[in-house]
């Protein structure tokens, strides 16, 4: 099962439950950034926009490494996928039955037509 | 809320321990209501798991009246039980009954509370469902046990996300 392995997804929904820290994670997307590269888009403050990053640390979506001067942070995208699939694969089960349903209801309107074309 | 045309089904999860199911169908409500309520037209649509077949599908839609669902596989009968009592019930509005799966074995594996909310629009209803389950690891356990079908699907729709301009 993919959940044990990967953290709380309630660390991973705090994480990503910020402006800023969404901001961070789109920028992220695009490749590895620095944090001042991270704050200024934002109008933060370094310190502020590495307060962020450790949440997004914290919650295992960035990782970060030290090149000399730089502190260089990257995208770990695995926990993100798993909390965006997280009811996608109850949805779609349910949408299936319903998909059934709403052909069902076709049915019946269709017999109601007939029935009462009939009178 | 839309009710002008059907569409598809929306999932949220609004507290810890509850997920609300909201679904539109291009369908008055009196049909909508039938069909969720009678085991007749129930058995049509409430497709059980690949390789499971319904055995058991009553439904009492009556103020104390009993919800019963069976089904059975090729290693067990019954592989799983459904079972509930209706606490709430007013016509083609609303409906609130509890609900307990069970393995084969008789072990529990968790209860809810399942209340349906309708409403019905120039012929187009809309449904909610909210279930309630006894706790947060009982909700998200209900989420989880289908995720590891179409993984792949879902990482392409990230990937779609993920490339949109901020």
């Amino acid at each position: 099962m993919v959940l044990d392995c990967s953290p709380k997804l309630d660390v991973v929904f705090h994480a990503l439950a910020h402006p800023a820290r969404r901001a961070i994670i789109r920028q992220l997307s695009g490749g590895e950034r620095n944090l001042s590269e991270l704050a200024s888009p934002l109008r933060m403050t370094f310190p502020a926009a590495t307060k962020h990053v450790r949440v997004l640390e914290g919650a295992k979506l960035v990782r970060r490494r030290i090149a000399g001067r730089q502190h260089l942070c990257r995208l770990h995208a695995a926990p993100l996928k798993e909390a965006m699939l997280w009811t996608e694969q109850f949805r779609r089960n349910w949408e299936a039955r319903f998909k059934v349903l709403d052909s069902l209801l076709d049915e019946m309107k269709s017999e109601e037509q007939s029935r009462s074309r009939r009178r | 809320m839309n009710a002008t045309s059907a569409k598809g089904l929306q999932v949220s999860t609004p507290t810890d321990t509850t997920i609300v199911l909201t679904r539109t169908f291009n369908a008055p409500l009196r049909f909508v209501w039938e069909a969720m309520f009678t085991p007749e037209k129930m058995r049509r649509w409430m497709l059980p798991p690949p390789g499971w077949t319904v055995t058991v599908c009553e439904c009492d839609a009556r103020v104390g009246g009993a919800l019963k669902l069976a089904w059975k596989s090729e290693e067990a009968d019954p592989a799983m039980t459904l079972e509930g009592v209706f606490t709430e019930v007013v016509l083609h509005e609303r409906i609130v009954h509890t609900e307990t799966m069970a393995l084969g074995s008789g072990q529990t594996i968790g209860s809810l509370v399942e209340k349906h909310e309708f409403a019905e629009k120039g012929g187009v209803t809309t449904m909610r469902i909210t279930q309630t389950y006894d706790s947060k690891e009982a909700r998200d356990g209900a989420i989880a046990s289908g995720m590891d079908q179409g993984m792949e699907a879902g990482y392409k729709q990230l990937d779609a996300v993920l490339a949109q301009p901020a």
